[in-house]
């Protein structure tokens, strides 16, 4: 019995924490950027076929972290700073660039998936690392998940404490209020949503890193990522960090639990705990 | 007069000539043969069409047409192949309006086939109704066979379920001496239709089927699924699904230390690129094929000329022999009925038997006779997908218990 809830609970994290990094990039581009990235699933289809090409060259998955990460950063970068800063400067309000950067993400994912597409082909593209078994108290996992999760939870509380405690991670806080206030204040808010689209960006690189570690990839696996991101950001309050973060966790446990039971009804749950949570709270667990 | 008069029979007799040669002209200038494709060329369907049906027409239609083309005799000369292909972007929907589009607007001389099964049960009925021969690629089901006898057109050649990969599978299991099984299979028609026809198959060779799980397609964690298989016990586990499903499921396998004596899952098993992800863990894994090119000189060509030179990740050996020995079929049927008459074509395929890569090949009912498969059951031994069932077409003796998963490299 012990060892079943062990399991449940275990798999739910595991799942999670992959679920969280993935919806923390997305917050961070809403939240801040206010680009609602209907392309975030191509980043991580970015990293993760990145990671299977470094693979075949013999460099570990690990440190594809580092590799990745950067690169996908200075690409989210100067997307924004070309692209969705356009948009930012020609849309007449906020509302309206809201709806026209979410059409020019639409674009932006036919886009990168047709040039992975060409540059990686249809195949399906996997490889074996870490596929050991782990004992957990009775309960057994496989040791590369348990290494995503490490680095899911790593990554986001890293993140989190370099919003909370830097003067850098300050001036996006201020970003995300009231941008027309911390302008003021000398805050240089163009570079800022570049910044936070960037690391938006950044982290689905390392979340499409760890998802190759333990699941096929191909050039068009991002968008069911994609809406699964869509759903935790909701969840966990529209631009909200840590809610992202938990409602990341709170899905992955859902889902963990659902599909013991019934695996076919796991992605109905995900929805059921949306339509709830719309119902009850719609600000999300952490929305203000 | 009289002048005005030759003059007037002759100008009637060139008008006559010409009139004549007017009438005969589109016969006279057919000069190549064109064939109409609605292909997922985008789309979730595209990682299955490109790396199915794509290559080996490709490479056949390359290779024919550098003979000249398909010899008809009504034209007295060979004819090359011009294909016409539309993108459905994996829709079925599309897809039926393409199809109609080929056959009433672009009024392509012949129709080649859709990728999926679900893409055939759409298509079959167009292509019967147009009176168009329709010999299909990728897909095949139980249930399209119950149709076949009212769609006289439709010449499906891929094997499936009861045709005759089970019952083959459920035979070697046995003769190894498994006596339990635990299916899992994904919730649409393809896990359906092979966890219905396995719950028959195995039972009547002995094999307890001790736990079933249905899986959504877009199942995400096998972590629960391989535990409740590994504690059932079963000696055979089997995952009818796509490679989507079939490799987490195989890693998650790998990662939990599960290893059942028989480990079969498919499509996605068969495929080259399920070696590529796994390398030397796939040892033993079980899978659905339908040729080696171990089994003959035809069959060794036809691997060399698809797959010589390129990634391993290309190689399908359970679809491209079927796909490949289709078309090889419908272009012996067309120089066979010397025209390019539907219906002559039609029945020449229906009642005839061929020479192609697989041997003698034919039709029966529709479906490609059983007895043409060169294989049912591969298994991944030593790096090559060997035939291991039925033992008619075995290209290696099944390896049973399937090895340990090999250690991890340091």
């Amino acid at each position: 019995m012990i060892v079943t809830f062990l399991d449940i609970v275990i798999a739910g994290l595991l799942l999670g924490g992959l679920y969280a990094l993935i919806a923390m990039g997305l917050s961070l581009q809403y939240g801040v950027a206010r680009v609602l990235n209907i392309s975030h699933g191509e980043f991580i289809m970015l990293g993760a076929l990145t990671t299977w090409t470094l693979f075949q060259l013999h460099i570990n998955p690990l440190v594809s972290i580092a590799i990745c990460g950067p690169i996908i950063f200075v690409l989210g970068f100067l997307l924004h700073r070309t692209m969705f800063k356009r948009l930012l400067n020609t849309s007449e309000s906020a509302d309206i660039f809201v709806s026209n950067s979410m059409l020019a993400s639409f674009g932006l994912m036919f886009i990168i998936q047709n040039l992975a597409l060409m540059g990686w082909g249809p195949e399906i593209r996997g490889y074996t690392y870490l596929a050991v078994p782990v004992d957990l108290a009775g309960a057994v996992f496989s040791k590369n998940r348990l290494v995503t999760l490490g680095f899911a939870i790593a990554i986001g509380l890293a993140f989190y404490i370099f919003l909370a405690r830097t003067r850098l991670g300050k001036a996006i806080r201020a970003a995300a209020q009231d941008p027309s206030t911390a302008g003021l204040m000398g805050v240089n808010i163009n570079f800022m949503l570049a910044l936070c689209f960037g690391f938006g960006a950044a982290m689905a690189a390392i979340a499409g890193v760890l998802i190759s570690m333990c699941y096929p990839v191909h050039a068009v696996m991002g968008l069911e990522y994609a809406l699964i991101a869509i759903i935790v950001v909701v969840l966990g309050g529209l631009g909200s960090i840590p809610g992202s973060f938990i409602g990341g966790f709170v899905l992955g446990l859902v889902g963990s639990i659902v599909t013991y039971f019934e695996p076919g009804l796991a992605l109905a749950a995900y929805y059921a705990i949306f339509i709830l949570l719309m119902l009850v709270r719609p600000q999300g667990i952490m929305g203000r | 007069m009289k002048r005005t008069i030759k003059m007037m029979s002759l100008l009637v007799f060139l008008c006559f000539l010409v009139s004549l040669l007017v009438s005969v002209q589109p016969a006279l200038a057919k000069d190549k043969i064109v064939v109409g494709m609605s292909r997922p060329l985008s789309g979730p369907l595209a990682v299955i069409g490109d790396s199915a049906f794509k290559p080996v027409y490709e490479t056949w239609v390359a290779e024919v047409n550098a003979e000249g083309g398909i010899y008809v005799k009504e034209y007295g000369k060979k004819l090359p192949i011009e294909l016409i292909i539309y993108d459905d972007k994996s829709d079925v929907g599309t897809m039926t309006r393409l199809t109609e589009k080929l056959i009433v607007e672009d009024k392509v001389d012949f129709l080649w086939p859709a990728c999926g099964t679900a893409f055939i049960f759409a298509q079959a009925p167009i292509a019967n109704k147009y009176e168009y021969v329709l010999v299909t690629a990728e897909g095949g089901a139980t249930q399209i066979k119950d149709m076949l006898p009212s769609l006289p057109y439709i010449f499906v050649t891929l094997s499936f379920s009861d045709w005759y990969q089970l019952p083959v599978f459920a035979d070697i299991m046995s003769k190894a001496g498994a006596k339990t099984a635990y299916v899992t299979y994904i919730a649409d028609l393809h896990g359906i239709e092979y966890s219905g026809v396995a719950g028959i198959e195995f039972p009547k060779k002995g094999i307890e089927i001790v736990g079933t799980k249905s899986i959504p397609p877009d199942m995400k964690d096998w972590t629960p699924i391989i535990k409740d298989a590994k504690a059932s016990n079963a000696d055979i586990f089997c995952c009818f699904a796509y490679p989507d499903q079939v490799m987490p499921a195989t890693g998650t396998s790998m990662g939990l230390g599960y290893n059942p004596k028989a480990w079969i899952g498919g499509p996605g098993v068969n495929f080259g690129f399920y070696k590529a992800a796994f390398g030397p863990a796939v040892e033993g894994i079980l899978g659905f094929t339908m040729f080696s090119p171990k089994q003959s000189k035809a069959a060794k060509e036809l691997a060399d000329k698809l797959y010589k030179g390129k990634p391993i990740e290309v190689q399908d050996p359970w679809g491209h022999p079927c796909y490949w020995a289709g078309l090889e079929m419908w272009k012996q049927a067309i120089e066979k009925a010397g025209t390019l008459d539907q219906k002559k074509i039609r029945d020449i395929l229906a009642k005839n038997k061929f020479k192609t890569v697989m041997g003698k090949t034919w039709f029966e009912n529709g479906l490609l006779a059983k007895e043409s498969h060169t294989g049912e059951i591969g298994q991944w031994q030593k790096g090559v997908y060997e035939v291991v069932g039925p033992e008619k077409d075995a290209t290696a003796k099944l390896v049973y218990p399937k090895p340990a998963w090999p250690a991890p490299k340091k």
